[in-house]
């Protein structure tokens, strides 16, 4: 082979892996879902969902996609909307902001969708809302659990907040742990936030915080926390570091006698998704606190029918989970159709005001309703506790959870 | 005193781990003149190969013993595939391992859901002495990380083998005028990294779950290890992730682990500043 067909073999080779490489980036993460009848005089109504169906929280993503093409079924199978079928839009976010910004676009400008749904981290949220509420002019719900404080109008939230995942747990944990707290915490928006909120809610329960500490994302050697852990004897762990930090952490939390000696381990992320980061007997104890749990199906006939139908459905790796948005979006899709049934219209307008005070019935762990004038959604929280790699609920809300957000 | 021997412990488990890691990509790129992108996902098929041994029943040690030869099978593909292509050019080499690297990542983390899944360790618990507690797990990968720097010292340094591949960095056109293929040397040494990271993989996949980003995590390390021991000998690379693991297991004890995670970085520009041949310069062993 002569140097230059050399180089023009490696041109050509990287030619095409080019272009290979630029179809699969491009060729995917667009999905049209048409209802089995579109007949409707008006058209069908579009549903856009934006979610991360590709990157490192993927799993949580394709769940919701999953939990939107559940609910869109229902509802056509039902009967559709005011009379008029549903449509479905998904659109991939990638957890990547710029990518999500053009595809959320694409909702808004080419599909003309009604509502979008999605959005699973706050730099995510914050990323794609005004493309979608202002310069769409288009309504907006975010499913996830985060650290509050967003009160954009038209962008309506049905997450838990940090007053839902603290009010309840906290003074569980003081009674069930004990009155020394550590907050171990990855460095970003959402631990800052809830911590500054924990704090307050643990003070007021006669605990203390002996220390509170802040570290990269990508961090996963905690040997000097531990440390500070084991010597400040703490008795309870309120954990917000993330994956990938957060298995390793617990771990030599457990290595190092933790849990042999008494201490308690809490984490408000957990769901059924992060039992397996680490082996059962390394989390024994860990209490969570959410709006649902799959321990529920025992409890709660409406919860265990929905995650049944979804297992139904989409057997496989993509849960249906609290910690995932889930759940959030299972709430979003069904409060927005309530919405709209009584305005009896789509106009954007008319649609916020009715969702300014929607309610369901029913839905994973119980009835929720938007408060007036907040955006937010109060909803039942359950705490819940891993024994042997699953969880027991241990303490139910006595009734629906004030948000006191906005 | 106890305080203290159980963060010496602790930094130097965490040192090991970087070392560990670092091995295989240090000995592609001193004797290679490859810089391997794809170094932190042969890391990542290994814990993975560990992680469908132990899924399918078998014992974990198993799929520890299996991953290097695994992972090394399939570097020796690669190199005779694709980057053998890439010897004329070192920075196409970079984007080329990179793409690979992308591509093995992006395939693990479907396999897996994306999720992060647990792997225990064959050997659990920890040592307890008086109120200190060792993990056995990190206490036997010090132990394992000695025997394979020793091991890959001798194979450089007192083989045949050794001999050979020293002698196709040094001179490849003596080195083939003498008789030896330089390729084949180079698709083994190839795998011989790929081998190691696969081992590196198997062992520390019960310290940190196994999830598709597993590898990434090491790569900047690995290179910032490289860059600081100095490229060219195989003790350079090696003396730079001890250093550079051992200095970011040891700041966050006295200072504020965000800041500990830059000062690292840091450090190294400074002294790469002052001393750009490395820790250890020159080629050989």
């Amino acid at each position: 082979m002569t140097h230059h067909d050399h180089l023009m073999s490696r041109r050509r080779f990287l030619g095409n892996f080019a272009f290979t490489a630029g179809a699969i980036a491009t060729g995917t993460g667009s999905w049209v879902i048409n209802a089995d009848w579109a007949n409707a005089a008006d058209g069908p109504i579009k549903v856009g969902i934006a979610t991360d169906l590709t990157g490192p929280i993927a799993y949580s993503g394709n769940s919701d996609a999953n939990v939107a093409r559940m609910v869109v079924k229902q509802i056509n199978d039902a009967g559709g909307i005011l009379g008029r079928p549903l449509q479905l839009f998904i659109e991939d976010t990638a957890s990547n902001e710029s990518v999500a910004v053009g595809n959320v676009r694409k909702l808004i400008q080419r599909d003309k969708v009604d509502v979008v749904v999605g959005g699973i981290t706050s730099s995510m949220r914050n990323a794609i809302k005004d493309v979608i509420v202002a310069r769409g002019k288009t309504l907006y719900i975010y499913p996830q659990l985060y650290e509050g404080k967003e009160c954009t109008a038209n962008l309506f939230c049905t997450g838990p907040t940090p007053a839902q995942q603290c009010d309840e747990l906290i003074p569980w944990l003081v009674k069930n742990g004990g009155k020394k707290f550590a907050l171990p915490s990855a460095n970003y928006v959402w631990p800052h936030v809830l911590n500054e909120y924990a704090r307050k809610v643990i003070e007021a329960n006669g605990g203390e915080v002996v220390f509170e500490e802040y570290y990269p994302l990508d961090q996963i050697d905690f040997s000097a926390t531990v440390n500070r852990v084991i010597s400040n004897k703490v008795d309870v762990v309120f954990n917000t570091i993330i994956p990938p930090g957060v298995g390793p952490f617990f771990k030599q939390l457990y290595e190092a006698g933790f849990l042999k000696n008494g201490g308690r381990l809490s984490c408000v992320y957990y769901d059924e998704n992060a039992l397996s980061i680490n082996q059962a007997n390394e989390i024994e104890g860990l209490a969570s606190c959410l709006d649902y749990f799959k321990a529920l199906d025992k409890s709660d006939p409406v919860s265990a029918k929905i995650q049944a139908e979804y297992d139904k459905m989409f057997p496989g790796t993509f849960q249906f989970t609290a910690g995932s948005a889930a759940t959030g979006t299972y709430r979003a899709l069904k409060l927005w159709e309530a919405a709209v049934k009584e305005a009896g219209k789509l106009d954007r307008v008319g649609v916020a005001a009715a969702l300014d005070h929607a309610k369901i019935a029913e839905g994973p762990g119980g009835p929720a309703e938007m408060v007036p004038g907040k955006r937010h959604c109060k909803m039942n929280m359950y705490t819940a506790v891993a024994k042997g790699g699953a969880y027991e609920i241990v303490a139910r809300s006595a009734g629906l959870v004030d948000p006191k957000e906005c | 005193m106890e305080q203290v021997l159980s963060a010496l412990f602790e930094i130097a488990s965490f040192g090991a781990i970087v070392v560990l890691v670092v091995l295989g990509l240090g000995i592609i790129a001193s004797m290679m003149g490859i810089f391997n992108f794809a170094q932190g996902e042969f890391v990542l098929l290994g814990a993975y190969v560990t992680y469908v041994v132990h899924a399918a029943g078998l014992p974990v040690w198993l799929g520890m013993v299996a991953a290097p030869f695994a992972v090394g099978a399939l570097g020796f593909v690669l190199e005779r595939t694709v980057v053998r292509r890439f010897y004329a050019a070192p920075i196409v080499a970079m984007l080329g391992t990179y793409a690979l690297g992308l591509i093995i990542r992006e395939i693990v983390r479907g396999l897996i859901g994306g999720l992060y899944i647990s792997v225990p360790e064959p050997i659990g618990g920890s040592i307890n002495i008086g109120n200190m507690h060792f993990s056995t797990w990190r206490f036997m990968i010090i132990i394992i990380t000695a025997l394979v720097m020793v091991g890959s010292y001798l194979l450089l340094a007192k083989t045949r083998f050794g001999l050979k591949i020293r002698a196709s960095l040094e001179n490849p056109g003596l080195a083939r005028a003498s008789g030896i293929s330089t390729p084949a040397i180079y698709g083994a040494t190839f795998a011989f990294g790929a081998a190691l990271a696969g081992l590196a993989g198997a062992l520390v996949v019960p310290v940190f779950s196994l999830f598709a980003d597993l590898g990434i995590r090491f790569l900047i390390q690995g290179f910032v290890a490289v860059m600081v021991g100095g490229v060219g000998s195989f003790a350079g690379p090696v003396a730079g992730a001890g250093l550079i693991g051992v200095l970011s297991a040891a700041l966050p004890w006295v200072i504020a682990p965000v800041a500990a995670d830059i000062l690292v970085f840091v450090l190294a520009i400074v002294f790469v500043k002052f001393r750009p041949q490395g820790l250890i310069a020159g080629k050989g062993i």
